[in-house]
């Protein structure tokens, strides 16, 4: 097996200008946020993001003009609210949104995922998602004669940036059996490239004594990085819950220029390795925290 | 819970949010499955009401991730932990939960909110305006709602803020089918299940068995036929023998929702 592990930066170089990036989330959880400041550090352009559920992460992005397109389900911050800088963005025509179905990105990414053309799907079917969107959803006749489907046209990202509980050096991913928000299950497939940052690096041997938590095989993965609470704010269970001091400190200044720049500064442009954002965000105080709300899982 | 919450009088002090939970939670039974997503208080209060009063086999996805949950409370999300503590299974997302949903047999029913509902039941949650690029608003999206709204399933909104802004004559953009053009446009289009009913802040609706069109079922106590008509964007259709008052929350059904489902008053959040 070839070693996967590297630093943050290396990982990060993976992604080009332009690049189609998957990027796993639900709303307040399991985003790998730390990929996502990198990025928004290294000063990608012309990202064209996937995302299920997008959340703060999506947010920032916008706000530091990474992306111009987005398809996706939805973007909101749940009990935070929208998020207002990719809300602006998308109003002023700065990014142009794909908007499907959870079924039919899903699907999107499933016919990805296995080399499909496209794989059917009865979501959405009569909704405005599909009129709108003739190049990648299409209502076809069963060929064996029953009810119409929508054709979903495969969708295969550059890079996939994903957050995950331990992996070995040679990129072997492991997942704690808890409630699956994080998608392990089709949109790594689907992409050219997988960048995975995750809480903790162990021996292999650690792996093998349960080989049932290994969900994706260092083979596919392109770059494996160390990060301890590589998903805050966003929760990432059992480890912690998310931060809602946190969110609602971006969401204060979430529409406010000025405001803005200066917490992308001193949280997402500052703090250039981990241990350094940690005490951007209250350090021991916040950890004991968020791992107090984990427990509550 | 005993038998006796049916006997319980009616509450004199109950408030509008009490009274949107038990009204929608009388819509879901025994046999019933569901399932809740993103911000949704008032419809997780009603399963967990319907839970322990007429239907203690109501089955109950808690945040689309959890079966059968045990929470001790409405937490401040209905999204994350702890709404699925105690579950019996944890569902993947991308497997489980979304297959089940394919299947008409199972999660037989969702209820949920948008920013406009029509007079057809079709639900918009993806932008206000006439342009879906650069539009006026940009709303969350879709995530779920279009998948529910097209499988067969039975359809409940909620709505907060009854009002010619939120309850409107054709919505801005199709988020979620309902009843599309009314008649049998739906029907043809192969779709089963459909919205069966909408409670607001000010009353109760349905929809015409024929024609598909929002139909008045009930007035909130304190509001009149004509109030109501002139807080929806379009026109109501009015039963002839006149619309009864909604049922009233029961002293105990209110205790319950205040000192054990929701004490900490999350299912006001929505409210302005």
């Amino acid at each position: 097996m070839q070693p996967r592990l590297t630093s943050l930066s290396e990982a990060i170089s993976i992604v080009r200008d332009g690049d189609i990036v998957a990027v796993q989330n639900m709303a307040t959880q399991s985003a790998p946020m730390a990929l996502v400041r990198e990025i928004i550090r290294q000063g990608k352009k012309d990202i064209g993001l996937v995302v299920l559920v997008g959340g703060i992460a999506v947010d920032w992005l916008a706000a530091a003009g990474v992306i111009n397109r987005l398809t996706g389900a939805a973007v909101s911050m749940e009990q935070f609210g929208l998020c207002q800088q990719y809300r602006l963005a998308v109003e002023r025509g700065e990014i142009r949104v794909e908007e499907l179905s959870e079924s039919l990105l899903n699907a999107r990414l499933g016919a990805g995922a296995r080399r499909l053309p496209f794989l059917p799907s009865r979501g959405a079917i009569g909704t405005d998602l599909i009129d709108q969107n003739p190049k990648n959803l299409r209502l076809i006749d069963d060929p064996f004669g029953g009810r119409s489907v929508i054709a979903c046209r495969a969708l295969r990202p550059d890079v996939a940036l994903l957050h995950a509980h331990r992996a070995d050096r040679y990129g072997n991913i492991q997942v704690e059996p808890t409630a699956m928000w994080p998608d392990f299950a089709i949109m790594p497939k689907a992409a050219e490239k997988v960048v995975v940052s995750v809480e903790e690096i162990v021996d292999s041997d650690d792996l093998r004594r349960s080989p049932e938590k290994t969900k994706l095989p260092g083979f596919m993965i392109d770059a494996v990085v160390e990060i301890p609470f590589g998903a805050h704010p966003t929760s990432f269970f059992p480890i912690y819950g998310y931060d809602s001091q946190f969110h609602r400190a971006w969401v204060s200044v979430s529409r406010d220029r000025p405001a803005v720049e200066a917490f992308l500064q001193k949280h997402v442009y500052e703090p250039r390795v981990q241990s350094d954002y940690l005490q951007t965000v209250g350090g021991d105080e916040t950890v004991k925290r968020i791992e107090a709300s984990g427990q509550s899982a | 819970m005993n038998g006796d919450w049916r006997d319980s009088p009616a509450a004199a002090d109950y408030t509008v949010d009490e009274l949107m939970v038990t009204t929608l939670a009388q819509y879901f039974g025994n046999g019933d499955q569901v399932c809740n997503g993103m911000a949704s208080f008032i419809p997780v209060a009603a399963f967990m009401l319907a839970r322990r009063t007429h239907a203690p086999e109501l089955v109950w996805f808690a945040s689309s991730v959890g079966l059968d949950p045990r929470p001790e409370r409405i937490p401040a999300s209905t999204l994350e932990a702890p709404l699925w503590r105690d579950s019996i299974m944890y569902l993947d997302q991308y497997r489980d939960f979304w297959d089940l949903v394919q299947d008409g047999r199972w999660i037989t029913a969702f209820c949920v909110g948008t920013a406009q509902i029509d007079q057809y039941g079709n639900a918009n949650n993806s932008v206000i305006g006439n342009r879906f690029h650069s539009p006026k608003v940009r709303l969350p999206g879709t995530a779920g709602l279009a998948d529910m709204c097209s499988i067969d399933k039975d359809l409940y909104f909620w709505v907060t803020d009854h009002s010619p802004r939120s309850l409107v004559a054709k919505v801005d953009f199709i988020s979620g089918a309902g009843w599309l053009g009314g008649g049998n446009e739906r029907r043809n289009l192969g779709l089963g299940g459909g919205p069966r009913a909408v409670v607001s802040n000010l009353a109760v609706m349905d929809f015409h068995p024929q024609n598909k069109r929002m139909r008045l079922v009930s007035v909130h106590p304190g509001n009149s036929i004509e109030q109501v008509q002139h807080a929806t964007g379009f026109s109501l259709l009015v039963p002839e023998s006149g619309v009864p008052d909604t049922r009233v929350p029961t002293v105990m059904e209110v205790e319950l929702i205040r000192n054990a489902i929701d004490p900490d008053g999350m299912r006001l959040r929505g409210f302005s």
